[in-house]
């Protein structure tokens, strides 16, 4: 089994590393983001198109959508012990800090400061995700032109009218698979 | 209820939660609320507030509070009980589509159906900050922090997102210590 595209040499122990690392360092939410930026902007493990139609995957299947994004990083780099190993190491070492404090702080939503702390990281992450869709945008926008339609449309519908995720996703993947497929025989 | 029970009960609980979080794990926190406090008693309203409090301030995936409400529960057997039932049901099946997507050698109708979904996986993201956003406390702190954070992590795209969002939480402190 040859692989057409050569993918650079990532091991377990690397695969390891960097999710347990986002694990214990992602305060305020929106971990997808901190994967993209880590597996696409720094470490090129996957192409932007990879990890997105990894990300469409992960948001239609049911469960956590970062579980499913790792699972699907690791079966790519490096099979099925690669997913394995990934979504483990996302999961178990915060999961421990979670216990520790549920252990330490019984009354944690009383404290104001600490309250306002959490907010600001919130809020700091909401940029971060912001940032990530950003360059995404810019991405899908330069090898499709149809992009900006699909992704407003996408945007208004979820986004600003709160339609429900699924059957918008499954209504608007297929135009979005044709006017891509459009638009490359026409290149 | 027998104590005995317990364990089993978590599974039933977690279990079909896992099955049916589509779209992700925030879909089912109502619902995990509405089981836990009201349907079994096993905690009170503040007690169900306090754990989801503890799972924002965690590092790693807020779904991590089904592992606190197994604890509070029944202790580590209820944690480990209650991680288990949430997280590998959605894991496997996730496993099972990883493999068959990306088996043996890539087809060219993989590109493009990688491409045409981009712009749509883009659009998911976008749309998921800006309910989280919506759903915050929205004081113009937060605001500026969100426009601040973004500006930051577009012109420094390699640029490390620990300090920045350490920053932040400092800056949201003082406001509100000013305030």
């Amino acid at each position: 089994m040859t692989e057409t595209a050569p993918k650079p040499a990532v091991t377990l122990v690397d695969i390891f590393a960097l999710f347990a690392r986002i694990g214990l360092t992602s305060f305020g939410g929106g971990l997808s983001a901190w994967i993209y930026r880590e597996v696409v902007d720094r470490r090129r493990w996957l192409t932007e198109d990879e990890f997105l139609a990894g990300l469409t995957l992960a948001q239609i299947l049911p469960g956590p959508n970062v579980i499913n994004i790792s699972i699907y990083i690791g079966q790519r780099l490096r099979g099925s012990a690669g997913s394995v190993i990934a979504a483990l190491a996302l999961l178990l070492p915060p999961m421990v800090v979670a216990v520790l404090l549920l252990v330490l702080f019984r009354n944690f939503s009383d404290l104001a400061w600490l309250r306002d702390l959490l907010e600001g990281i919130a809020a700091a992450a909401i940029g971060l995700t912001f940032s990530v869709g950003y360059r995404a945008a810019r991405h899908a926008t330069r090898s499709n032109r149809w992009a900006p339609a699909i992704l407003a449309l996408v945007f208004i519908t979820i986004g600003v009218l709160r339609w429900p995720l699924i059957p918008v996703v499954l209504c608007v993947a297929p135009i979005a698979v044709l006017v891509a497929r459009k638009t490359k025989k026409s290149a | 209820m027998m104590r005995d029970d317990i364990p089993w009960q978590l599974v039933l609980v977690f279990t079909p939660l896992s099955l049916l979080s589509l779209g992700g794990g925030q879909s089912v926190i109502a619902d995990i609320n509405k089981q836990v406090v009201d349907l079994h008693g096993w905690m009170s309203q503040a007690d169900f507030v306090a754990l989801f409090a503890i799972s924002r301030a965690s590092p790693g995936p807020g779904s991590l509070l089904s592992t606190l409400v197994g604890w509070r529960v029944d202790g580590p057997v209820g944690a480990l009980i209650a991680s288990l039932a949430y997280f590998v049901p959605s894991s496997v099946i996730a496993f099972a589509v990883s493999r068959i997507w990306n088996r043996q050698q890539r087809r060219s109708w993989q590109g493009v159906l990688e491409q045409g979904l981009a712009p749509l996986a883009t659009g998911l993201i976008l749309s998921g900050a800006f309910t989280v956003l919506r759903s915050s406390s929205g004081t113009v702190s937060l605001w500026l922090i969100v426009a601040a954070a973004t500006a930051v992590f577009i012109l420094w795209p390699k640029l490390s997102p620990l300090p920045v969002l350490l920053a932040a939480g400092l800056a949201q402190v003082s406001v509100g210590a000013l305030s």
